[in-house]
Parts: C-alpha cells; structure tokens; sequence
C-alpha cells in the first residue's frame, strides 16, 4: 500500500470534526423570530383586528381576565389586554429608533476617532469616557428629567446613553482594521482617507456594531419601559407598558393590570436577546470553526 | 470593551421572571369589601367654638390613659411624607400637620371626637368679646417646653407674629391680627381689625403651635415685620425642634424617614406612650399593606380602600374606613396661557356638567367615597343644601354649541404626579379625559413633579390641573380664603394666571366672609352658604370626590382616630397591654 493510498483515510480519522451547528436551527433563536414575528405582526396589523380601543371603557373594573376580557380590565375599565398589544406601538419604534441613531451616531464618530485619531480621537473619547462613568440608568433617568416627561424625551436621553457603545466599539474595530495590507494596498495606490473609510474600513468594522444592536434592543425596550414606569417616559393615557405596569403598581391584588405589559417587555426583551445570540453565532467566523 | 456582556441581559429578564412569579404568587382574592361606619348625625353648635363641622362617621375617642403604654415599643407608621418643612411656621402639608401636633401645642385643641368641641391644651381657659375682634387666653401655668422653662404669653406672642410674617402658606390663618399683648406672662391677649369669628378654631391649627422662643431667638428666628427674609432659623428646625409637645424631633432625611423621640419632660397628664415614633417614608399602598401585615410597620396611613379587602379576617391588624373632610379636585384657571377658552363661564359649566363623578368615584376609590357639592366639604357649615354635581352629557354638549365650540378644542392639564387620599391623580385625570373627550374636548395630561407644579401655577397658572385639599382647621372660612375669588385667595390668584397674570375677583365673596365672620349661629351658616354657591357659580373649582379614610394598625395600637384639625395625633396613641 502506497503512501497515496492511506494519506486520505488519516486525514479523515485525524481532522477534528466539526460541532458548529447553524444558529438558525436552535430552538431559542427560532422562538426569538417566532415571538419577534408575532409582535411585528401586531404592531402593523393591530388597527383591523384589535378587540377593543386602547382608551374606551368596556367592561367593569378591574374585571379578571376572561374571555371577554383575556388580560382582565383596569381600573378606567379599559381592556388590558387591548393596551397591551397597542403598547407595541409605543415601545417598539422607540426602541428601534433609539438604536439606530446610537448605532449611526456612534458609528460617525466613533469611525472618524478610530481613524483619523489625534485630536478628533481625544475628544470623541473622552466626551465617550465622560458619559459612561455615569450608569445608564441613572443618566437616563437625569436627561429625561431635565428635559421633562414624555416619550420624545426619553428618547433623547436613551440615545445619549447609548451611542457611547457604539463608539468606543467601531473605534477599536476601526484601528483594528486600518493597519490591514489591503488598507495599506488602498493607499498606496492613491485612494483618499473618505473612500478606503467608507469602502474598506467600515464595512469590515461594522459587523460587531449590529450584533450588539440586535443584543441591544432587549435592553433598550426595558429601558423605554423603566423611563415610563418612573414618570419620565410615555404620558398617560398611553398604553405604554411601563406606564400600564405603573397604574398596575397600586392594583397589587389586581394582577392582571400589571402582569400582562410585564409579559410583553419580558417576551420582546428575551426574543431580541435570542435573536442577537443567534446572529452573533451566525456572523461569528471563529464560532463556525 | 463592551460595557455591557450578555450575562447582564439575562440578569434583568430572570429579574423581571422573578418579579411576574412573585406577583402571581401573592395575588389572593381580589374581593374588594371594607367595612365603613355609618354617618353620624349633623353636628352641634358649641358656645365656645363657633365652628360647627359634623363628626367624620367612624370617628372615635382616642381611650385616655396617663401612664405610657408603650414600653420600649418603637412605634414605626408607613406614610408618603409631602413634608415641605419642619419649620411649623413656615410648614403647610398633611405630614407637617402630624409633626406639629406631636412636637408643638396649641393653645386649644378639637376633640377627634367631635370637631365642634374644643378642648384646653396650652390654655386653660378662653374667651371673646361680644363682636369677636379681641379673643384672651389664660395659659397653664404647668405648661413646660421639653427644656424646661415655662410656656409663657411672650412665645404665644413670638409665634404667631411669626407664623404672620413669614409669609408662608399658613399665613393666611392670622390675617387681620392688629396686636397681641403678653404684659402678663399667663395671659394672651390678641386683637384683630375685624370680627373673626373663625379664630378659635384657627388657634386649633397646627400651624398655630407654639416654639420656645428663646431658643429659637437664638437659632436666628425672628417674629419682625422682615420675617420672610430676615428669619434664619429654617435650616436649625430640620434638625431640632422646641416645642412644648410629647415628642421631640430627633431627626429627619427626606425620602427616607422622620424619626421622633418622646419628650421625657413632657408636662401634660398623659404621658407619650412610645420612647421613639418612626414615619417612614412608603409610598406606595402595596407597601404599606405588605409592611402592616408583617408587623413591620404599626400604622399604614395611605392604604388604598381597593387593598383593604385583603386585611380582612387578619386578626393582628385593624382596619376602619372613616370619612373625611378631604378631597380631590380639579381647577380651571381662566387667566392662564392656553386657558383663553375657559373664560366663558358656560364652557367651564359644560366641562363640570360632562365629568362622569360616580364613575369616577367607583374608579378611583372603589365607591368609597361622597359627591361635594363646593370647596367646602360635606359636613362643613354651609356645605349642606348646596347641589351636588351631575353628569349630564347632553346638557354639556349644548353648552359647548352655545358657546360656538361644539368641535372641541385641546387644554393642557399639567398635575402633580401624586397619589393623594387613596386617589391615584394619573387615574383621575385620564379619567377626566376619558369623559371630556366625548364633548370633544381633548385634555393634554402632563404628570410633573410636585414642587415643578408649584413653581408653575405661582408663576402662570395652568389651565386645568388637579390638586388636593385638608382642612387646617374646623371653621369653613378657610375654604372661602383659599378657594373663593377675593384678594389674597390661592385661587384668585392662580386662576387668573398666577404672577403673570391678574386675579380674578368676586366681590360678593369677600362680603360673604366678611358678614360670616361677625356673626353666629344660623346667619353664619347661610353667609357660609351662600359663599358655597357663589364658588360654585365661579365654576373654578370642581370638587372630584370627598375621600374616606382608611384606618389600619396593628390590633395592639390603641387611639387610632382621624382629626379635622391636626390628621393624626400621635399623643394620642397607645399600646394595649
């Protein structure tokens, strides 16, 4: 027997074999998009199908869910159930929008510090360092203060919180990725600083930044849904979840008032997080090894 | 490089799993049943106090004892504190009322029992003149402040002429004090411009309290005319106290608690029954509930009547529901930016005629509660008679068509993020929207922090807003002072746009207190009345729901009890056993 002949049969026996399982197929991504799909769904479709509207009186107080009334009435006699699902409304596109302006804002600057450096760095940097000495929360809840309650508001001072990770994050990727030879080939044959930026740097430094968005959004819905609970978000009579939890708050034996918004944050939160575990797994090279 | 790991996603999401099981682990039968006492009849005038409030049903004399029964107990109660002081001549709020009464005396005080009766305290004896304009007290010689020295005419004197010229909220209870003698060290004798019939009562307030002012002389309070910015003593009395009362301020952080030791040198017969008094700040009614039922707490002041179903059948906690003379209410503010549409008095009828008040009462506190007819609170003199609001939507309507607004219009309603009597006010004022959309009038609802609201209404009103009141004595002049359009009233000021704008004025009020308070008896009530209706007319004011009070201590605190003039008396109090 040649040497020939047994050198693909070692390779097979000695060639670790692969566990990387598509992401896609794991059960928790796939109740991540089927759950993130549902609200999607609702958050579209709600105005042609919702039992009731969010700010009519329809039943008795504080009834107990049944099946007129599957999460039960508060206490204006309004269905729960009804402002649960139009909470969606509230909560959703803020969260989204509040991660695409920290991802847009962080990414611009973090991108220009990360590679043009010198003093563009030092600031960008230290006015980064600045906002994340202070925790999250309670910057949040200092901005919204100062600038009053309302949800437009909240959005403001949850996008201050968060473009900072955005930053600190495309800024190393940047660095990381500048020093590469097909940068350095770029510039050697005259492309300007804008163009290798945008054509060869940010989209090799991006990929981490959309991970964590998708990681993110959780955080983010619990975030609009604190602000509002404290006052500092959503005004009443908004069917936004923090604020039904909050007037659910002093319904103690009511369960319902405050259980059920507190089942959508905690549904679209662990959806968002399976989803980004997911798509961190699937655009991860060194997790498919 | 990532401040934040998944690690910590998970964190809040098994926190928020954590926090739904407890929830659904605790909820029990969500039967809302309270006891609630029947009223009482209608009250008794008194030769002494020109009053003539009726009892709160459910009210009962605190049993009297003389020995401290307390022990080495240290009484802790669970209240949402809105202290805005601890100074008790520039204090004015509901907590401040309990602090005054436990640190400081009147010379007088009401019965819980019966608002209409008026009991010595700092004074043994009393008297007016026939046209009530010089009022003479004779003090208790045993009256002692808790360092010591003797409670004599010249604090009396000290501490109204302070409570005047300081200029703060509780002001108002000495306007028209010409002079006050305290030549003899025992006896106190004040004068007014005008007839008061009012001012035995007053001298009931807790705000009328007297300090030992020598020590406070030597912190930097003053009584002159220049009081409002010359006294410097504000800071000292948020650490100290000097008063004459059973209880002594040991300390206070604000958010946090309010802590009171028992004056050992206390003079009166009956002795403080507990070596320290703890009000800790809880806001909320589940917390409170919670802290009762675990014995954390002795007394929970703000239970809501919704929770009180839940404390039945516990044999280790007692629960009354009481009624009370406070309520909830909302304003409109004509003169205020953005109120312009208010000023047509039919619109602000229809506003009244569209609110839904038994909805709103059985929303917002279960049905425990009464319709009011005007500022003043049922069972006030001149309260009686008045019409009750009534819901009548279609009247409501034509009113608006009248007035050339039949498609509505948009108000903002700028309110205190507060949760006040049992009454959440982001429930009521989305319940007030609730029912003013119908007449297309669309409420834009803003919660703000209540020192913000303050500072607003001060400054420029606001349309329409909501708010809550208690009475600071048991003579209804108080309310024609604070709610009626004559100068220097709360509301004329602020229903005219506050600072910016100009009071709004009803002559025929002012006469109205005047004629009430020289005179007595049947002529008192109908000027009394008839200033009801005139506020009512005004369409200022729009009383939401005369509160009831929810009672609950442990079964072993003794004297429990509601009072019109000081909310809760914590001399009072005992421990059985």
């Amino acid at each position: 027997m040649s040497l020939l002949s047994t050198a693909p049969r070692l390779l097979v026996d000695v060639a670790p074999r692969s566990t990387w399982k598509s992401p896609w197929k794991r059960v928790t991504v796939i109740a991540g998009m089927t759950v993130t799909s549902f609200w999607l769904v609702v958050l579209i479709t709600l105005s042609w199908w919702a039992p009731y509207k969010p700010l009519d009186a329809v039943g008795g107080r504080l009834q107990a869910p049944s099946w007129h009334h599957l999460f039960g009435t508060d206490a204006l006699s309004r269905d729960v159930f009804t402002r649960t699902l139009y909470g969606a409304r509230q909560t959703l596109p803020v969260s989204v929008g509040v991660i695409v302006c920290a991802v847009t804002i962080g990414t611009v600057l973090g991108s220009l510090a990360g590679f043009f450096g010198g003093w563009i760095e030092s600031v960008v940097m230290r006015l980064v360092d600045v906002t994340l000495a202070f925790p999250p929360i309670f910057l949040a809840m200092a901005v919204a203060a100062a600038l009053g309650p309302g949800l437009q508001n909240a959005f403001f001072a949850m996008v201050i919180v968060w473009w900072p990770i955005y930053a600190r994050l495309i800024r190393g990727q940047v660095q990381a990725v500048k020093h590469r030879d097909h940068i350095q080939a770029a510039v050697s044959i005259g492309a300007t600083r804008w163009r290798i930026l945008r054509k060869h740097v940010l989209p090799l430094s991006f990929t981490p930044a959309l991970i964590n968005a998708t990681l993110d959004l959780g955080q983010v819905v619990i975030l609009t849904a604190t602000l509002s609970f404290l006052g500092l978000g959503a005004k009443p009579p908004s069917p936004e979840w923090g604020a039904m939890i909050t007037d659910g708050a002093q319904f103690f034996y009511q369960w319902w008032v405050a259980v059920a918004p507190g089942i959508a944050i905690l549904t679209v939160a662990m959806s968002f997080n399976f989803l980004g575990d997911g798509l961190r797994d699937a655009l991860d090279v060194r997790a498919k090894r | 490089m990532r401040r934040h790991v998944e690690g910590r996603n998970w964190s809040k999401v098994v926190a928020f799993i954590a926090v739904g099981a407890i929830i659904v682990a605790s909820c029990g039968s969500s039967k809302k049943s309270a006891t609630t006492a029947a009223p009482t009849g209608t009250g008794s005038q008194s030769t002494t106090a020109p009053s003539g409030t009726t009892a709160p049903s459910g009210t009962t004399a605190p049993a009297g004892t003389n020995a401290p029964s307390g022990g080495a107990h240290e009484l802790v109660i669970d209240r949402d504190m809105d202290i805005n002081s601890l100074d008790i001549s520039a204090s004015y709020c509901d907590t401040c009322q309990i602090f005054n009464t436990a640190v400081y005396e009147t010379l007088i005080t009401v019965d819980p029992a019966d608002p209409n009766k008026l009991l010595p305290r700092l004074a043994t004896s009393w008297q007016a003149n026939t046209d009530n304009t010089v009022f003479t007290f004779k003090l208790d010689p045993a009256a002692k402040f808790a360092d010591g020295s003797q409670v004599e005419a010249k604090d009396v004197k000290f501490s109204w002429q302070r409570l005047g010229n300081l200029k703060g909220s509780a002001s108002y209870l000495m306007a028209g004090m010409k002079s006050i003698d305290d030549s003899d060290p025992t006896t106190v004798v004040i004068t007014f411009d005008a007839p008061n019939s009012a001012f035995l009562p007053i001298v009931a307030a807790s705000y009328l309290g007297i300090i030992n002012s020598d020590v406070a002389t030597a912190q930097g309070a003053t009584d002159a005319a220049d009081a409002a910015t010359a006294d410097k003593a504000g800071d000292w009395f948020l650490a100290h106290s000097a008063g004459s009362g059973p209880y002594q301020l040991e300390s206070y952080t604000q958010g946090d608690k309010l802590v009171l030791t028992r004056n050992d040198k206390y003079w009166g017969a009956k002795k403080p029954a507990f070596p320290r008094v703890t009000i800790a700040e809880v806001k909320d009614s589940s917390s409170q509930l919670q802290q009762l039922q675990s014995g954390d707490a002795d007394i929970s002041m703000q239970i809501s009547v919704d929770a009180v179903g839940q404390l039945q059948g516990n044999a280790d906690v007692t629960t009354k529901i009481v009624d009370s003379y406070n309520y909830v209410y909302i304003a409109l503010s004509p003169g205020a930016a953005g109120g312009e549409k208010l000023q047509d008095v039919t619109v602000r009828k229809a506003i009244k005629e569209a609110i839904d008040y038994d909805g709103a009462i059985q929303a917002l506190v279960a049905g425990k509660g009464k319709k009011q007819a005007s500022p003043i609170p049922n069972g006030f003199i001149g309260s009686a008679g008045l019409p009750l609001p009534e819901y009548n939507l279609d009247d409501a309507k034509k009113l608006l068509s009248a007035a050339g607004l039949a498609d509505g219009f948009e108000l903002d309603a700028t309110y205190p993020d507060a949760n006040v009597y049992g009454v959440d006010f982001n429930l009521m004022m989305q319940k007030i929207q609730q029912d003013l959309a119908k007449v297309k009038i669309n409420l834009k609802l803003t919660p703000i922090q209540f020192t913000d609201w303050i500072t607003r209404i001060n400054a420029k009103g606001i349309p329409v807003t909501a708010v809550y009141f208690a009475p600071d004595h048991t003579d209804t002049s108080q309310y024609i002072q604070y709610f009626g359009l004559i100068p220097n009233s709360f509301w004329a000021g602020s229903a005219g746009g506050g600072a910016a704008g100009k009071p709004m004025d009803n002559p025929k009020e002012s006469d109205l207190l005047k004629q009430a308070l020289g005179s007595s008896g049947d002529a008192k009530a109908k000027a009394y009345t008839d200033a009801g209706q005139q506020m009512i007319d005004d369409e200022i004011i729009i009383p939401i729901v005369n509160t009831q009070l929810v009672l609950a201590s442990r079964t072993n605190i003794t004297g429990m009890h509601y009072s019109a003039c000081c909310n809760l008396d914590l001399g009072l109090l005992g421990l059985a056993g």
